[in-house]
């Protein structure tokens, strides 16, 4: 599937500087089209992280629900000690966030490095297996996954989370790793092989700074997916302890803590969208080439 | 690569008297058994999480399987019975509803902001990564930030709605139907139109200049500039936003599950799924509705390959 999606390449983009314009009325137009819908795009999220430094008291009043004069720390605070302690959720999802991120690359970089580099029997098969996973969207086998895992006894378990989170993001990752190694020339992998260097040393240290920029979009991917996901986090994982971040602010939002929910809430969501927008500003560029190279699945 | 420092270790095996190179036989026979190897790992979790579970899936929907307790085979009982549900049409005329709502908005909106950027004018760049923001922060985070501000009186919806004279009361957003569908239709094209620009403008920079510098020489409109050079070139960048935003639509789940919490008038056929196997406890009914899932996605990737595939006429 990669083979047909369409590459956006941040480089060409710098090699081919727009011509330099006269700024006319059709410049100024573009600007401010342009400056108006980045304010549509962005003050939902600004006033999201504004919103969660209102005390509780304002966020469920009417006529102040937009003061954001009195800024205080106190709805982090709430959130992260006693009654509403989301700080063991938020560790669940960073463990189920790390975990996946390091078995997703892993495995993706194998198959990747054995489908573009090896030629072996049943290498077509496995290709088709990986392209039928990217077929079926975890909706579909929620039912038998749960019995499955039940069975397994990683149910409530965030193993469990992960083995599963990393099974449906791999179709996407060996897809990029697959790139990536083709990308690599065959001349340095059989030199480094005359050299005497094994498999893995190859892999290693030979083809590392080459697929760095694969790894980096398949691991972000991988985190972002296990970050955010709710549908199997709610089915899979029951005890409020166990849950992951977006389960626990769905139990906020259905829960009577009353009118500060929006409070705890607000917290919450900031909580949960720091390290995604700091991925994002780190690591743009790889996000957006693989969006391009392996956008596939909604 | 080939430092000094590695000719040693090749002398030493070559004195270990083991072959220092292989025959080809010897060699694409350890390459091929590398190979295999190196895919294992992938392959296990596939057939275990993806392949065992959709096997299981079509033997679960021929039974009456609760979560708990014993169960028997039923044929297509199930099956027969989805036929005559009349919760689980709604949810799937419902969610193709909105899927029609939403599609063409994303679209539009992102072609639009692919458009516009494509000149890589001044800023275009940043402006690019704030279009693309709302995705970056995933569709259940945006739920609950507008589940704060979806809230009459107190949210931040009503408020700068107010204020721009557009509502002259407050609305319980979520709790009528109609509005609740604009609101979450409206959250979505705002979540999802940056992904369809990102698709959009990996086209736009594959098409040649040169076309543009030839109509241009010609005279023509800018509405003929798109329909007669854009539109045709991004044919296979059109097909892939287009299909992966219908997925997604068909699929939904997040924004309704907690925007519309208590809307029972708008679920969508994943949450009716999820619904009816966790606290309605008919697994094995459930499952049947899951496999008819299956199957309408398979078609539509289908579709997909299709519009997608390489012809040479173009």
């Amino acid at each position: 599937m990669t083979e047909v999606a369409t590459y956006y390449d941040p480089a060409l983009e710098q090699a081919m500087p727009a011509p330099r314009r006269r700024r006319g009325a059709g410049f100024w137009v573009y600007l401010g089209v342009a400056t108006s819908l980045a304010v549509v795009f962005v003050l939902p999220i600004v006033w999201a992280v504004l919103r969660s430094f209102q005390p509780a008291r304002l966020s469920s009043l009417a006529p102040q629900s937009a003061d954001f004069t009195h800024m205080t720390v106190q709805n982090y605070r709430a959130v992260s000690h006693g009654q509403y302690d989301i700080l063991p959720n938020l560790l669940n999802s960073v463990i189920v966030g790390l975990g996946t991120v390091i078995l997703t690359t892993v495995v993706a970089t194998l198959a990747g490095y054995g489908l573009a580099k090896f030629r072996f029997r049943g290498s077509g098969v496995v290709f088709g297996v990986i392209l039928l996973a990217l077929m079926i969207p975890f909706q579909a086998v929620l039912t038998p996954l749960y019995l499955e895992l039940s069975d397994l006894h990683l149910t409530n378990n965030l193993i469990g989370l992960i083995l599963v989170y990393s099974t449906f993001n791999l179709p996407f990752g060996v897809f990029v790793m697959r790139n990536s190694f083709q990308q690599v020339p065959q001349e340095l992998v059989e030199s480094a092989r005359v050299d005497g260097a094994g498999v893995m040393f190859t892999l290693m240290k030979v083809m590392r700074p080459l697929i760095l920029p694969g790894l980096a979009t398949c691991a972000m991917y991988a985190f972002l997916y296990a970050w955010t996901e709710l549908l199997q986090a709610l089915t899979f994982v029951q005890s409020p302890e166990k849950l992951t971040l977006p389960a626990k602010l769905y139990e906020v939002t259905t829960s009577t803590y009353g009118s500060i929910n929006n409070a705890y809430l607000s917290a919450g969501v900031v909580i949960a969208m720091v390290p995604c927008l700091v991925l994002y500003f780190a690591l743009q560029r790889y996000y957006v080439q693989g969006m391009m190279s392996g956008a596939v699945k909604g | 690569v080939g430092t000094v420092a590695d000719k040693p270790r090749l002398a030493l095996r070559a004195r270990r008297g083991g072959p220092a190179r292989p025959t080809r036989g010897a060699q694409s026979r350890r390459a091929s058994r590398t190979g295999a190897l190196l895919v294992s790992p992938a392959v296990v979790l596939v057939v275990a999480f993806v392949l065992f579970p959709l096997g299981y899936a079509v033997y679960i929907s021929l039974t009456n399987w609760p979560l708990l307790g014993p169960y028997h085979f039923v044929g297509l009982a199930n099956y027969k019975q989805l036929v005559h549900d009349s919760g689980f049409k709604h949810s799937v005329i419902f969610t193709l509803e909105y899927t029609a709502i939403v599609t063409p908005p994303i679209f539009i909106v992102g072609y639009g902001l692919a458009a516009l950027l494509r000149a890589n004018r001044f800023g275009a760049k940043v402006f690019r990564t704030i279009f693309f923001l709302p995705f970056v922060v995933g569709l259940s985070t945006v739920s609950f930030i507008f589940e704060i501000e979806l809230q009459p009186n107190s949210g931040g919806v009503d408020f700068l709605l107010s204020k721009l004279g557009i509502v002259s009361d407050t609305h319980t957003w979520t709790v009528n139907e109609t509005s609740a569908l604009i609101a979450i239709s409206v959250i979505v094209v705002w979540f999802a139109s940056g992904l369809t620009m990102l698709i959009l403008t990996g086209g736009m920079q594959g098409i040649p200049s040169e076309l543009y510098e030839a109509a241009d020489v010609d005279g023509a409109s800018w509405w003929t500039k798109e329909w007669r050079i854009t539109l045709p070139m991004l044919r296979r960048s059109i097909a892939l936003a287009l299909i992966i935003s219908v997925i997604g639509s068909f699929l939904a789940f997040n924004q309704f599950y907690i925007l519309a919490q208590n809307n029972v008038g708008l679920e969508t056929v994943v949450e009716w799924i999820y619904q009816t196997a966790f606290t309605r406890f008919q697994v094995g009914y459930a499952t049947a509705m899951a496999i008819c899932l299956v199957v309408v996605i398979a078609l539509i990737t289908m579709a997909q390959f299709w519009l997608l595939r390489d012809d040479t006429e173009l």
